[in-house]
């Protein structure tokens, strides 16, 4: 499980008012984090479907990162409200089907916590390279015939 | 039952109703769905122990909407709250569906919103104590063995969707496994495919299931999918506050939200 | 079949320096579905968005992707540029090497194949990209103005005179306000009804203002540009266009003796009654629920007074219903009464009333015409005690907030009584002074050192009676907590500005957002503080926070320069990001299953029912309907919906998952 000289893949889906924000703080800022994260634009972390979690984990990656505006500072007023809501569910539900939920890291991150979204992105690199790589996936995708090919 | 045969004899030469839905005699000494329409059948109509399954699935199907409501429907406590739950879900209204329940010795029909909010508030979920067993195994695995756990019950699933057939509350005439673009739910059987599937239905299933087993049941290869949805629901019940089932007219558990729900892994 | 278009920016050595941008478009050449890709050193520059205009005319490009800084920087620039060149703007994105790649990593190929990575995700993203067209919506061009209080009349003035329709609409039968109400105003001491009437008079004269008091807002149904709302003129009794406003009626009325609400109950009023002398519209009202004809059917004796015989016994309440295009909404606030406080007397003692009553003890129009006499017994009182922040700040009581105006109405009263009582003794209880607006500190200080007003800070714990003064127990904790007693004749209690009577109901009715405190919501605390989550629905004044009477004027004024804003074109456009349920033919018309999970999700109120029906009216299926006037694009809709039968334009199921599943192709 520790591998040396494993890279994680991580993805992180983030809304465009806050985090997405907030990442860019970081750029302007030139705070330096790990190459290892892919980031995604969503209008609003309401936005995000759980199952869009599960495709990245099926199709290679190691841990997701989901993280959108603080409690009452929605630019859309409640989705990141409904989305809280549909984590809670959805992490338990991970959780009791055997996935470690320590994958999936999220947080809130404001388009002023531009350092914070390094800490974040740092600390998911290092969680999950602990965690080694998704195995649990890794068995599932086993018992297919073909890989999976780009739409 | 006498008295059920004598309710649903009145309620369809009234012409109160135009269908009766209850259980009747199948082959093989089980039980199977009948759908009584003039009056000398009803005696069709059994009920005992081994009437189990929810027969409010059918309240949804386009074919019974046709013979048009009101519909009487031979209702176990489980029924009652798929019908409370699918009134709260704008599938139809309280005056369309009249549920005859048992309470106590007698056998009764539910007309009106207060008796049936009552019903389905006095009569919750009782889990048989095997279920209760299986639960508590499961809490105590560690996450790896759940995941074997699961992975050896769904190797089984082939994907024959009866678990949504048999679920009140699967009503989606476009089911999110029928979409292709994109393909949410992958199709073949395989770990991904059953596990996509199980996930998917569970999360749509949060807060929403009535818990009335219809779905183990069903299953062909005896996976026990219905502690899946049941821990959905569980989830929703304990964290988020909602209860499923018992109010006509509240909004769905995943489409409201407090603004203090309690997380504690949000960074 | 895709016709992709690669532009990757060096921004001079900003990306250039740790991304190799000469490999990145040259491996993004090779990514299925693009025909062009060059890397160039600015983009955003002229030469450069003349590139993307060339590439797009030559190699009839179906999709741009301009990698370079982030869309939040850019991204309205290169869509202009690609319409000016004949290809819709929703068909270009911008992938964000700069922020998210180059500046946060150092140079490696780590980081070129990051750069790589995030360009063929938003490739993925484009291929899927749909023409978009912004969305026009008609707009009526009358606003409507709830509250007739400073901020309303403000409000209407300033749509008015931007040369549109008002209607005003007024709960009690005067416009005015709590404004009209004060004797003094601060920090200057005008008179408050001597610059007030005259914006009154403007009101009622206004030709684009129709004015209507006595009258409340049931209803507001529609949406931005076309909201229909339904106004319940209460009926006045009178013949508004027969009566003269002479006031032979209200001498006539045997039933003199009501609380005025106006004087704060200090004052009396009768059955029949104009509120003020300078009421607008001047015209009286008959209280049914206290003149002696509508409790027993006997009197009338002011129809048989009034010289015009404008009395009308038999009104009713009239329903109008008007079309308007946007609304603000300025309906004031409250204050708390002397019964809140079981420390004080619990509203019992005579002498212990709120700053608004005083003011109206100060006020040469109130019910003892300006001379300072107590409540109780009529005499002048030679010690006050003001304890300021009566309730406020004060979580116990469960106002936690400052209310903003306290402090300095506080220390007005003090100078005014002395004015008033010069040989008289004003005490001042005081957490902290808020005196932040221009003049407002010097205002203080001129009470303290000029008038002589003896400021203590400290709280009073109890207020009681004795031999006819009041005991007031404070401390002083400048003086290290030391307690003192003072016997006063009157106390003033500066109590917390709370939420007007029914701002809930109204706040529910007009589907707009409040808070625990039964306060307006504004959009966002900072960059929208006169507009509310519901599009065309503007805020003014005091109904969204207690505020002093320059603050409410200048929101009044923001909140008419939105409805000018909006009223300034033809129709109403909108960025075409919004939700949308599918349709197809029949017999399943849509696979919506009706569940509304949307409908309760949404927080603008964007999505509405549809029956389907067939043409003799039989219901097929009612499923939902987005209204695309009101969407706002979170998506929230979309995650939620079990079916998959709504979708976001501009990030639309497959756009998203083929961006999330191109990363590991």
């Amino acid at each position: 499980m520790e591998n040396e000289s494993f890279e994680p893949k991580i993805v992180a889906f983030v809304c465009n008012w806050c985090t997405y924000a907030g990442a860019d703080l970081t750029g302007t800022s030139r705070i330096k984090y790990a190459t290892n994260v892919r980031i995604i634009r969503f209008p609003c972390t309401g936005r995000i479907d759980y199952n869009l979690i599960l495709k990245a984990f099926e199709r290679g990656a190691d841990g997701v990162i989901v993280s959108g505006c603080h409690p009452n500072d929605c630019h859309y007023t409640s989705g990141n409200f409904h989305a809280r809501r549909r984590w809670i569910v959805f992490r338990g539900l991970l959780e009791y089907m055997g996935i470690d939920p320590r994958r999936i890291i999220f947080s809130w991150v404001s388009a002023a916590e531009g350092a914070k979204w390094a800490d974040v992105v740092n600390r998911a690199v290092t969680e999950v390279r602990q965690l080694g790589p998704a195995k649990e996936f890794n068995e599932m995708r086993k018992s297919q015939a073909f890989e999976f090919r780009s739409v | 039952m006498n008295q059920l045969n004598q309710i649903a004899k009145e309620l369809l030469t009234s012409q109160k109703v135009k269908l009766v839905i209850g259980y009747g005699e199948g082959t093989d000494g089980r039980v199977r769905p009948v759908f009584v329409r003039k009056s000398e059948d009803a005696s069709q109509l059994i009920w005992d122990d081994r009437c189990r399954q929810n027969l409010a699935v059918y309240l949804n199907k386009t074919e019974i909407r046709e013979i048009g409501f009101p519909i009487a429907i031979v209702s176990l406590p489980a029924t009652v709250r798929s019908i409370v739950q699918l009134i709260a879900e704008h599938q139809f209204q309280v005056e369309d569906v009249i549920p005859i329940v048992q309470e106590g010795a007698n056998v009764t029909t539910i007309e009106n919103k207060e008796r049936l909010e009552q019903y389905a508030a006095a009569n919750p979920v009782v889990f048989p104590p095997f279920v209760v067993e299986e639960i508590e195994n499961i809490r105590n695995k560690s996450v790896e063995e759940r995941f074997e756990y699961w992975q050896e019950e769904l190797s089984r699933c082939f994907k024959c969707y009866a678990c949504r057939a048999a679920c009140p509350l699967c009503y989606c005439e476009r089911c999110i496994t029928d979409v292709n673009t994109p393909q949410w739910v992958c199709v073949p059987p395989h770990a991904i495919g059953t596990f996509e599937w199980h996930m998917n239905r569970a999360m749509h299933l949060a807060g929403r299931c009535v818990e009335c087993g219809s779905c183990t049941i069903a299953c062909p290869v005896g996976i026990p999918i219905g502690l899946l949805t049941m821990e959905a629901t569980r989830i929703a019940r304990e964290e988020l506050g909602y209860e499923p089932g018992i109010k006509c007219d509240v909004p769905a558990a995943l489409a409201t939200f407090r603004p203090d729900d309690k997380e504690s892994f949000i960074l | 079949m895709s016709r992709i278009g690669v532009f990757v920016c060096h921004c001079g050595e900003n990306i250039a320096a740790t991304v190799d941008c000469e490999k990145v478009a040259k491996t993004c050449a090779k990514i299925p579905g693009v025909v062009y890709s060059v890397d160039y050193k600015y983009m955003c520059s002229d030469p450069g968005q003349n590139l993307i205009r060339e590439a797009i005319k030559e190699k009839k490009l179906t999709g741009v992707v301009v990698a370079a800084c982030s869309p939040r920087m850019h991204e309205p620039t290169f869509r202009r540029a690609c319409a000016e060149a004949g290809l819709n703007p929703y068909l270009c994105e911008m992938a964000n090497i700069r922020e998210q790649c180059s500046w946060v990593h150092p140079k490696s190929k780590a980081t070129t194949q990051k750069a790589i990575d995030i360009i063929s995700t938003l490739v993925a993203k484009v291929k899927r990209n749909r023409a978009l067209f912004p969305i026009q919506v008609p707009v009526t061009k009358t606003a409507l103005v709830i509250g007739g209080g400073i901020a309303g009349i403000q409000a209407a003035l300033d749509i008015a005179n931007s040369g549109h329709k008002v209607v005003l609409v007024e709960r009690e039968p005067s416009i005015g306000g709590h404004m009209a109400q004060l004797s003094e105003t601060f920090p200057t001491l005008d008179c408050s009804q001597c610059i007030l009437t005259p914006r009154m008079v403007e009101v009622a004269q206004h030709p684009n203002i129709t004015l209507y008091s006595y009258s409340e807002v049931e209803s507001l149904s529609g949406f931005i540009g076309n909201f229909t709302a339904r106004i319940r003129k209460k009926a006045k009794s009178i013949d508004e266009k027969l009566c003269t406003g002479c006031g032979e009626c209200m001498n006539a009325c045997p039933i003199k003796k009501n609380p005025s609400e106006f004087n704060m109950g200090l004052g009396t009023r009768p059955a029949i009654y104009i509120p003020f002398p300078q009421a607008i519209p001047n015209k009286p009202v008959i209280d049914r629920e206290r003149c002696t004809y509508f409790r027993t059917g006997k009197c009338r004796f002011c129809e048989t007074k009034c010289p015009a015989q404008a009395i009308r016994f038999d009104q009713k309440d009239e329903l109008i219903d008007i079309q308007v295009g946007a609304v603000v909404v300025a309906t004031g606030f409250n204050v708390v009464g002397t019964s809140f406080f079981p420390e004080y007397g619990y509203g019992k003692y005579k002498d212990v009333i709120t700053g608004l009553q005083f003011e109206r003890l100060l006020s040469a129009s109130g019910p003892t015409l300006g001379e300072l006499k107590r409540p109780s017994d009529g005499s002048t009182p030679k010690k006050i005690a003001f304890i300021a922040c009566a309730g406020s700040r004060d979580p116990a009581k469960g106002i936690e907030y400052c209310s903003k105006i306290c402090c300095m109405y506080t220390a007005k009263h003090a100078m005014l009584y002395k004015h008033k009582v010069p040989d008289g003794d004003a005490y001042v209880f005081y957490m902290d002074i808020r005196a932040g607006g221009k003049g407002y500190d010097e205002f203080v200080r001129r009470a303290i050192e000029e008038d002589h007003v003896n400021y203590i800070r400290g709280r009073v714990s109890r207020i009681y009676e004795r031999n006819g003064k009041l005991i007031v127990c404070g401390a002083d904790t400048l003086l290290g907590a030391e307690p003192v007693e003072i016997e006063a004749d009157m106390v003033v209690l500066a109590t917390a500005g709370i939420a007007n009577q029914g701002a809930e109901e109204l706040a529910q009715s007009l589907h707009i957002s409040y808070d625990h405190h039964q306060f307006f919501a504004e959009a966002h605390p900072k960059l929208r503080p006169v507009e509310t989550n519901t599009a065309g629905i503007f805020l003014a004044g005091a109904c969204q926070s207690p505020k002093d009477i320059p603050d409410s004027v200048s929101q009044a004024s923001a909140a008419a320069s939105k409805v000018s804003t909006l009223f300034s074109q033809k129709e109403l456009t909108r960025e075409p990001v919004v939700a949308v349920i599918n349709r197809t033919a029949p017999p399943v018309y849509s696979t919506c299953v009706g569940c509304f999970m949307c409908q309760s999700a949404c927080p603008f109120n964007a999505i509405e029912r549809e029956e389907i029906r067939t043409r003799d009216g039989k219901l097929i299926k009612t499923v939902a309907r987005v209204n695309p006037g009101l969407c706002q694009g979170c998506g929230t809709c979309v995650a939620l919906c079990r079916s998959k039968s709504i979708d976001l334009q501009g990030f639309s199921n497959e756009q998203v998952y083929a961006e999330v599943t191109e990363l590991f192709a």
